[in-house]
């Protein structure tokens, strides 16, 4: 056979076989993978891979249980977009009511602090989205200052509201490996017998303002001397939690060096006199059930030392890791308690569940939204319901369905590809949003007050 | 039952932004069988037979970038008439004034493409001019083909090359469906010829083919695009989240994806050209295996370089003299490097200066130390083309950092040959020797690799610092638990890479007469290995530090 005949006759029998093979596949229904990701024709002929796709976007809500309806709750309410939600049927109420008035009272200078506690996962890694609150808030009620910084964090150098410079031998007891049950907020506790760290906070835009840099740290049964800006200084570390002042001037940066491994140490605050401050709290790839790890006495003790007003709770991408999975049941069971406990040790501040943003997955060689994200958000929202707390559909704020994907499409992007991440682009622009549906609800506080007509 | 959705088929037809033409879409192997059947039909009248290769790459074109093909067609018709003006024009002035014409219409074309929105960023950077960027679309091949267009023009002002009497000879060579999107660049003069020849190939070129299309299409869709989905673009888009030795095997994976994605394409194109009896020469001589920069420049993307040799740094100067733009481009060059010393590594105008002038003496010293000036023009004029080559491969900084770094290194490498090659001959041949010179080039590709890949200048550094300085082995077994299949795929690249192509060349000569059956075999076999990654579990991304 001549070569050229060659050429001719491969082509032609390999394309027939090809599309009679196709064809016999999508005939007897024997469309299964590898096949029919590789049929010529299920393009033009109904394919089966839309099939699949669209079987996907369906599946939602496979926890069975159904939410008892209270007098005045309605639960559905979880769905809405860019609002703070107490499940309350009354649209006007107020959802963080204590927080709002604390508010208030911080604008009428009735009150020198408000604290906000933001913990997190990767999503808020390098104070993405709690930096855009912290400033958006500190500019509409004051205050000055990063707040919380760990000693170390594997984002240190990503971290932009702060610089953390620090030895390497620090020991990290935090809740991948600790025990003891006396962790801060943050997941950690270090520790050293020999050791330096040193952050500089970069958010302070007013040079001269008197900033309160403070030691959080645990207990130790005998005073123990750090050295603090190369000066030594005595930590009477009584309590099981403390904050100590180590100085109260316009420096922006503090240096401490430790020297005795049974001081438990957490971090170095940040804050002015008076004003809103924002805390970051974030820790790679937890589903915030960690945090029962954390005594809930001694829960009680870090409330007592450095009192939060505000807790917003956002966790989920990490729960997603399955791109099949529509059942978290396992997750409300282990979240619940955890919740709870928040609340009860908490007592003076509010509590606000804030959804996973969006996740995709590749199915079919196409993103899309995870198919249990629904379920997931509704899991998420009837934790919520179940604990009083406040409630803020970041899902569909962000845009719902497919959101991530456009987002780490558009150019420039604003998510990361691999379409859990939003970026340094995108999480200001949901950190907005979220600053947005605090105030709407903060707002509701004066309409409330108003006289009736 | 089966019902054809008449409707989904029409619109199969037409152009789909979501879904451009490629080799690897069911649409092609349709195309592709039709095409065939028509060309070995009509493959003895030359005249019908290149009508349907054009409407077929005309019509490829068009489904792979929609109503762009306007502009293939558009830019063969005023070259072929500037062509063939120029070589009819016996005045010398008038010659050259159509061959000006012809560069600035085709460089235009590509400049308001390509760099228009690159430039506005620029004037609004160092001017704050304060321009809206534009919302432009770059067509598919443009880069391509405005080279193969002005090699055209040129070698017919030069008088190597007799204009193509016939139009469609014209635009059959611009439009050659196989290499259209990703090349490689064909010279009209080795091209133009082979069109009306009788079809003939022979059995050697029709397994060489073979193995090319199937090694081809294997590098390009199971290597390159299994790598960047579950890897390579995750890392790259977020490099400080991960640690030193995920951005480290990122940068590896990335080697193994630009070499497959490129090469393989061009494999496919030769591939294919072969069967339908034209010979298009390699494109990528496993680089990799380069034992020093300017050989890999031998081997990788033959087509562009060599472009770039006859049509760039031979104009300019070449190895002779040094001209305007050399100047130019060196003056630049080193006030870059001045400026990237003072503004990225921090250090005050003394230190800048110091370094520059070390940079300097780089290119200068070997040739005045040898008393030959021209080695001087000849360091410049590869750095000035080098400049320009980066710049070729995307409108933006990093681009052009990576040309510089390449064209330095070029520079670095003729004052190592200078120092060492005698000092060291009495072992610069020894496998040991290779080894570490192959190793140790191919690091520096991967490291240039980082400013091609990411995003922004801030990524690259973000990556290297990653590298650097925050890169802890005992988090190997995570890693490895997680990315097996990724790194499986990099050694497979690696285990194809260190192939000579000679040696392929001698089996397929020993496999003559293998029956048709057996190719059809491999060929399913390959299809149905293809559906199998597509429909693969991700690989997704782990956090090894928390």
């Amino acid at each position: 056979m001549k070569p050229i005949k060659r050429v001719f006759i491969f082509v032609t029998i390999c394309f027939l076989v090809y599309l009679a093979g196709s064809v016999i596949a999508q005939i007897t229904g024997y469309d299964i993978p590898p096949f029919n990701r590789v049929n010529l024709i299920s393009d033009i002929v109904g394919s089966s891979d839309s099939a699949a796709i669209a079987e996907g976007k369906k599946g939602n809500t496979s926890s069975g249980e159904t939410v008892p309806a209270t007098a005045g709750r309605k639960f559905e309410m979880y769905m809405k977009a860019g609002a703070i939600n107490n499940f309350s049927a009354d649209t006007q109420s107020v959802a963080l009511i204590g927080f709002s008035q604390k508010l208030a009272d911080l604008k009428a200078g009735k009150r020198k602090k408000v604290r906000i506690a933001f913990l997190g996962d990767s999503m808020i890694e390098g104070d993405l989205m709690s930096q855009t609150l912290r400033q958006l808030l500190q500019a509409a009620f004051g205050g000055s200052g990063v707040g919380f910084v760990p000693i170390t964090s594997p984002v240190a150098g990503f971290r932009q509201t702060a610089t953390a410079t620090f030895s390497k031998n620090w020991t990290d007891d935090n809740f991948k490996n600790n025990q003891s049950g006396k962790l801060y907020l943050s997941g950690h506790s270090f520790s050293n017998s020999d050791g330096w760290v040193q952050i500089r906070d970069n958010t302070i835009t007013t040079p001269g303002t008197n900033i309160e840099k403070s030691l959080l740290c645990g207990y130790t049964a005998a005073p123990v001397t750090v050295n603090y800006n190369s000066a030594p200084f005595t930590v009477n570390a009584n309590q099981p939690v403390n904050r100590i002042v180590l100085g109260n001037d316009a420096g922006t940066s503090a240096k401490l060096g430790v020297t005795n491994k049974e001081l438990p140490v957490y971090g170095i605050s940040f804050e002015s006199e008076t004003g809103i401050f924002v805390d970051n709290f974030s820790f790679r790839g937890i589903s915030g059930v960690e945090y029962g790890k954390i005594a809930p006495d001694f829960m009680q003790q870090i409330q007592e030392a450095n009192p939060y007003d505000l807790i917003i709770f956002q966790y989920g991408v990490n729960v997603l890791f399955q791109p099949n999975n529509k059942n978290f049941d396992w997750y409300a069971k282990s979240l619940l308690p955890v919740v709870e406990k928040f609340r009860k040790v908490f007592t003076d501040a509010d509590f606000l569940m804030v959804s996973t943003a969006d996740r995709a997955f590749r199915y079919n060689g196409v993103y899309q939204s995870a198919v249990g994200i629904d379920s997931l958000i509704k899991t998420q929202a009837e934790i919520a319901f179940q604990t009083q707390s406040g409630f803020y559909n970041q899902f569909e704020t962000m845009g719902g369905k497919n959101s991530i994907v456009d987002w780490a499409n558009r150019k420039p992007s604003l998510a990361n590809k691999d379409y859990v991440h939003p970026n340094h682009n995108g999480a200001p622009v949901l950190a907005e949003y979220l600053y947005k549906a605090l105030i709407k609800d903060y707002e509701k506080l004066n309409i409330e007050k108003k006289p009736l007509p | 039952m089966l019902s054809l959705d008449v409707e989904a088929l029409l619109k199969e037809l037409l152009y789909d932004p979501q879904n451009p033409l490629l080799f690897n879409n069911g649409f092609f192997v349709f195309f592709f069988a039709i095409f065939m059947a028509l060309y070995y039909s009509f493959r003895n009248s030359f005249n019908i037979r290149r009508y349907i290769f054009c409407f077929f790459s005309l019509y490829f074109f068009y489904k792979a970038s929609g109503y762009f093909v306007i502009l293939v067609i558009i830019s063969a018709v005023v070259d072929f008439v500037l062509s063939n003006a120029i070589h009819r024009q016996k005045h010398k002035g008038t010659k050259t004034f159509l061959l000006v014409l012809s560069i600035v219409f085709n460089l235009g074309l590509l400049f308001y493409f390509k760099y228009t929105n690159f430039f506005i960023s620029v004037s609004n950077d160092f001017f704050q001019a304060g321009f809206n960027p534009l919302n432009i679309l770059l067509p598919v091949g443009i880069s391509f083909y405005t080279f193969e267009n002005l090699s055209y023009t040129i070698d017919v002002y030069r008088g190597q090359f007799k204009p193509a009497r016939k139009f469609t000879d014209y635009l059959l060579f611009l439009s050659f469906f196989p290499k259209l999107v990703m090349g490689p660049i064909v010279r009209a003069h080795e091209f133009v010829p082979q069109i009306n020849k009788p079809y003939n190939i022979t059995n050697h070129d029709f397994s060489k083919g073979f193995y090319l299309i199937i090694s081809g299409l294997f590098k390009k869709l199971i290597i390159s695009d299994y790598l960047t989905l579950n890897y390579v673009n995750y890392i790259f888009d977020d490099p400080s989240r991960y640690t030193g030795l995920e951005n480290l095997f990122a940068v590896y994976a990335y080697a193994v994806v630009i070499y497959c994605d490129f090469s393989g394409y061009s494999d496919v194109a030769i591939g294919i050209a072969k069967w339908l009896g034209f010979n298009i020469p390699p494109n990528f001589l496993s680089p990799y295996q380069s034992k020093n920069i300017t050989e890999f420049w031998r081997r990788w993307h033959i087509s562009l370089s060599s472009w770039l040799k006859d049509y760039l740094y031979i104009p300019i100067g070449g190895n002779r003299k040094f001209t305007a733009v050399t100047f130019v481009f060196a003056l630049l060059f080193f006030s870059g490097v001045f400026f990237s010393a003072v503004h990225f590594f921090n250090v005050n105008y003394a230190m800048a200066s110091l370094i520059t002038l070390i940079v300097v003496l780089i290119f200068v010293l070997p040739s005045l130390l040898m008393d030959n000036n021209k080695g001087v023009w000849a360091n410049l004029n590869l750095l000035t083309t080098m400049l320009l080559g980066g710049f070729w491969h995307g409108a933006s900084w990093n681009f052009i950092i990576w040309g510089a770094l390449h064209g330095f290194s070029l520079a670095v490498h003729k004052i190592w040959m200078l120092l060492t090659g005698k000092a060291f001959s009495s072992f610069n041949n020894k496998w040991w020797y290779n080894a570490l010179a192959v190793l140790i080039t191919f690091h520096f590709v991967c490291f240039c690799w980082i400013f091609f890949k990411a995003e922004s200048l801030e990524a690259a550094t973000a990556m290297i610092n990653q590298i650097l300085f925050d890169f802890d082995l005992s988090v190997w077994k995570a890693f490895f638990d997680n990315y097996w299949p990724v790194l499986d795929m990099i050694f497979i690249a690696a285990l194809l890479h260190v192939i000579p192509d000679s040696y392929a060349d001698s089996v397929l000569k020993r496999f003559k007469k293998v029956p048709l059956v057996a190719y059809m075999v491999i060929f399913f076999a390959f299809v149905i290995l293809y559906g199998a990654f597509k429909s693969s579990e991700p690989v997704m991304p782990i956090y090894l530090q928390f």
